[in-house]
């Protein structure tokens, strides 16, 4: 038993040395083709490009702080961004990601928000940009597109 | 039913012996993953708020000199990026530097990783997937194995058929009433 027991702790030990040396800078699936979509393509017609695998590349230019479920990343036109959203705790884009450049993978989405929903996205733009808001001013129902990512890596 | 108790007792206290280390990981991060609302388990965060001489809206070629000289900036920069045409971000290791342009406001933002909680909560969520998710699965049928060897190892009115009987009982009540009144409550 207690050669078990030693053997167990050893193999455990093993599999975290290794596990902390590997992979540091890839994420979920990481990227599997080289073809990159440019971020001014795909915000310019972003319909063209719905239940597609694309790839971006860009600088992580925001992320979730509370689960890292999400990174924001700065496209090749100032200004311009996309989020790449992952399944919550499937992959976790840690903070001190951002200002790094990445490759990140997945399906293009895009999401119709409600009325209220677009409303509300509405009023937390303003917010943070110190602006007023008016919810009578809102009417039409807004789309969301994001990247429903699978993977991603910091490049050099 | 004596060499059962035995080898339950052998497995119970080198396993246990094995656990405790893997334990206090679960443990300890999963009390500051439950508070992830009150407190950043992760990282420690920084915020300083300071005025340059607003640089203003201009080509990024020309803000961007005059907002590095002044924010007068030390150490390797990661990345640079104009967010807004009055936005302009310098990203760091551990600190990013968000300058309003237009009134020349700084937001310094530091963070650095919790020394101890980032990695607990690093094996905790299974951030690095494998091999981390196979010693996890090893630990939680370490810990099956714990609990069911345990209920055998004291007899009489301390084990299961007394006191322990009524610990174990409570322990699996309360559970099964809190999923019940969870699902009741959608």
């Amino acid at each position: 038993m207690r050669t078990i027991s030693t053997l167990l702790t050893c193999a455990l030990i093993l599999a975290c040395v290794s596990g902390a040396v590997a992979k540091d800078k890839v994420y979920g699936e990481g990227v599997t083709g080289t073809e990159l979509v440019k971020v001014s393509d795909l915000l310019a017609s972003p319909d063209d490009y719905i239940g597609k695998t694309v790839r971006v590349k860009g600088t992580a230019v925001g992320v979730c702080a509370h689960r890292g479920c999400w990174v924001t990343i700065a496209g090749d036109k100032e200004g311009e961004t996309v989020r790449v959203k992952v399944k919550d705790g499937v992959i976790v884009f840690p903070a001190d990601i951002k200002g790094d450049t990445l490759i990140a993978e997945g399906v293009w989405t895009a999401n119709e928000l409600t009325m209220e929903q677009t409303k509300k996205v509405c009023a937390a733009e303003a917010e943070k940009h110190g602006e007023e808001f008016d919810e009578d001013e809102v009417s039409s129902c807004m789309t969301l597109y994001q990247i429903t990512g699978t993977g991603a890596v910091v490049v050099e | 039913m004596r060499k059962f108790r035995k080898i339950c007792r052998t497995l119970h206290r080198e396993l246990g012996f094995l656990a405790v280390g893997l334990t206090l990981v679960y443990a300890i991060s999963g009390i500051a993953v439950n508070h992830a609302h009150h407190w950043d388990a992760n990282y420690s965060r920084t915020l300083e708020q300071f005025t340059i001489e607003a640089p203003g809206t201009g080509p990024t070629d020309l803000i961007k000199p005059l907002v590095m000289e002044q924010l007068a900036i030390e150490g390797p920069i990661k990345s640079t990026w104009r967010a807004a045409p009055d936005r302009f971000q310098i990203f760091q290791d551990g600190v990013e530097y968000d300058v309003n342009l237009v009134t020349g406001e700084v937001a310094q933002h530091g963070f650095a990783r919790r020394s101890l909680f980032y990695d607990l909560n690093f094996m905790h969520l299974n951030s690095g997937k494998a091999p981390w998710t196979g010693i996890a699965d090893v630990y939680a049928g370490i810990l099956c194995v714990l609990s069911l060897t345990g209920i055998w190892l004291v007899r009489g009115g301390k084990g299961l058929k007394g006191r322990g009987g009524v610990m174990m009982a409570l322990g699996v009540a309360l559970p099964l009433i809190y999923a019940v009144v969870a699902r009741a409550g959608g």
